[in-house]
């Protein structure tokens, strides 16, 4: 597995008005590497996620991706950049069917003058997106049908499969195992792990620590908006891992140096 | 959501299954009910009034159908979207009279000016309206997306401001400039109820069906109302798309307004009140839902052409005219509700 550093944060700070959301926070994630993220509600995951996806700017640090500093004016300057970021419940369209959603904001246009008018390549893409969540490891239904006609398992494994197969870097998951059954929860994992094989720098972010526990390298623990623990997951139990996010006292003696 | 989407299907459906599911769908679709409800009407008042089955009544129901389904279908965009356009109805009266007003003045024609002579006057009058309608709209998408009011509102402003300066500019007095009411007859009575006016409404309704369904432009509106948080993620600028969406429902109600102007003869500045009641009844008529991300633009205009059916079939049956306004706020409240009981149904 490849060593190089893909995607960093150097001490980010963030604050809303008087309140610091956020304070020092360095984070970094290797190319075919799964950090996970995790911590208590107001921990500030949250706002790093917003951060790191280009939706919010930081009011100090730097982002560093692929050894290039950036600054994103916009969650699109990220995308574009090769990081796509998965956000909780919301990332589809429901009205739109499986490929339309795939494709959204990054069409195929019919080839010659009709392409040049605007239309698209209806039939191509659906093709495609049947491919593309295939190659990913998602069974898909046709990819035709309406998001809303499918089961929330299977629009958590379409939103993650348009997340793997467009990222070219970087991909956020922000409590992408939420409200699913046990054998979809699988499902999801598994779309991680061909994200990490693809050679992507993964950043997990989720409550359900047994998850964390099974599917990332390394793990990331927020308190009150800074990073307290920063360690690889054969380091954690369950028990150290929630006394790190819930500072009770064992784990406090470790982390805060 | 149905019960039947709990496992995850991997074998997708065989060709010819799929075939035979495709013809159920195209069958109970939105728009063949909707055809068949215009059919059972049309034998219903043609067993009431044999009368109403003839050439000149499907010219009426046509010549009014041609002002009213250019405004549905710029509403049909905007709610899609998930918004609402109020604002289409006086722009129809202030781009007519804007429009006469121009030809009047500017041109210095006056109603002596008829027929082909009156052609260059018209065009020049056609893009003055379409220009007033689309600077409205653009006026609409300013409020909307920088000052942040609610379509409802920025709408209803726009509304009151086109109402009052279209009575301003005209002095509350209908303009008269050159016509050719040729433009707006049917070529032949007999036969043949389409005029040249609604050829074009026909053409420009026809391409941007094709645009709702088949563009990117389309596909954009419907991401917008469905999800706009989705939409925004996926890199789209929903700010300059629905700049886009209340451009075109403003200059479409511009060129519904030189419609009404080459029909009247006239720029009235009365000739659009009230007239987005009418849009928002054919959209959602249509199957149209005002929650946005929902329909096609055929139910749009097979909606618009059942609201002038009943409204025409009720009037030769002998039902005083007056009733008009009640009957589209009941057709407006029975769509809707035939909308929910269809999504309690499941059927979306």
């Amino acid at each position: 597995m490849t060593k190089t550093v893909i995607y960093e944060a150097h001490d980010v700070s963030k604050s809303y008005g008087s309140v610091k959301a956020l304070t020092g926070a360095s984070l970094r994630v290797h190319a075919g590497e799964v950090v996970g993220l995790v911590g208590d509600n107001g921990a500030g995951k949250s706002t790093l996620v917003k951060v790191l996806s280009g939706a919010h700017q930081p009011t100090t640090g730097r982002l560093v991706l692929d050894g290039v500093e950036h600054v994103w004016g916009s969650p699109r300057d990220a995308l574009e950049a090769g990081i796509e970021t998965l956000y909780q419940d919301s990332s589809l369209a429901p009205h739109l069917t499986v490929s339309q959603n795939l494709f959204l904001g990054r069409e195929v246009m019919s080839p010659g003058i009709l392409g040049k008018l605007g239309f698209l390549a209806r039939r191509r893409m659906e093709k495609e997106a049947h491919e593309d969540l295939e190659r990913v490891g998602i069974a898909v239904p046709a990819s035709n049908r309406p998001v809303s006609a499918l089961s929330g398992g299977q629009r958590q494994a379409v939103a993650i499969g348009r997340a793997v197969s467009w990222a070219r870097k970087v991909i956020i998951l922000d409590e992408p195992t939420n409200h699913l059954g046990a054998r979809q929860a699988g499902e999801v994992l598994n779309v991680i792990r061909a994200a990490k094989a693809k050679g992507l720098g993964v950043i997990f972010i989720s409550h359900t620590l047994p998850h964390v526990l099974e599917v990332t390298d390394r793990i990331v623990v927020l308190r009150l908006g800074r990073i307290v623990r920063d360690a690889p997951t054969s380091e954690f139990t369950p028990d150290s891992l929630i006394a790190a996010i819930t500072g009770s006292s064992d784990a406090e003696s470790t982390t805060d140096a | 959501m149905t019960d039947s989407s709990q496992a995850i299907t991997v074998t997708p459906t065989p060709a010819p299954l799929e075939r035979r599911a495709r013809a159920i769908d195209a069958l109970t679709s939105q728009s063949s009910l909707l055809l068949g409800v215009l059919v059972i009407l049309i034998i219903v008042f043609t067993i009431l009034e044999p009368k109403f089955f003839s050439v000149a009544t499907a010219s009426n129901i046509l010549t009014d159908w041609g002002s009213i389904v250019l405004i549905a279908v710029g509403q049909a965009f905007v709610i899609i979207s998930g918004g609402i356009d109020l604002s289409v109805g006086a722009v129809i009266g202030l781009s007519g009279v804007v429009a006469a007003w121009t030809m009047a003045n500017v041109l210095g024609l006056d109603q002596s000016v008829k027929g082909q002579d009156a052609w260059g006057g018209l065009l020049v009058g056609a893009a003055v309206s379409i220009g007033v309608g689309l600077l409205v709209g653009l006026i609409n998408a300013f409020l909307i997306n920088v000052l942040k009011i609610v379509p409802f509102i920025a709408t209803l402003s726009t509304m009151g401001a086109a109402l009052g300066l279209s009575v301003v500019i005209s002095q509350g007095a209908p303009i008269g400039s050159a016509n050719d009411f040729a433009l707006i007859s049917s070529f032949s009575p007999q036969w043949n109820p389409l005029s040249p006016a609604l050829i074009v409404v026909i053409l420009v309704v026809t391409v941007l069906g094709l645009y709702l369904h088949k563009a990117r432009a389309g596909l954009y509106t419907y991401a917008i109302g469905s999800n706009a948080f989705a939409a925004r993620a996926a890199g789209i600028n929903v700010a300059r798309h629905l700049t886009w969406v209340y451009a075109l429902s403003g200059a479409l109600a511009g060129l519904a307004g030189i419609y009404v102007y080459i029909r009247l003869g006239a720029g009235s500045p009365s000739s659009g009140t009230g007239r987005e009641l009418d849009a928002i009844a054919a959209v959602v008529i249509g199957g149209v839902s005002l929650m946005g991300g929902i329909g096609r633009l055929s139910g749009v205009v097979i909606g618009a052409l059942i609201l002038f059916t009943v409204q025409s079939g009720l009037i030769m049956i002998g039902v005083e005219p007056d009733w008009k306004k009640v009957v589209v706020a009941v057709l407006i409240a029975a769509a809707v509700a035939a909308q929910v009981l269809r999504k309690s149904d499941g059927r979306g």
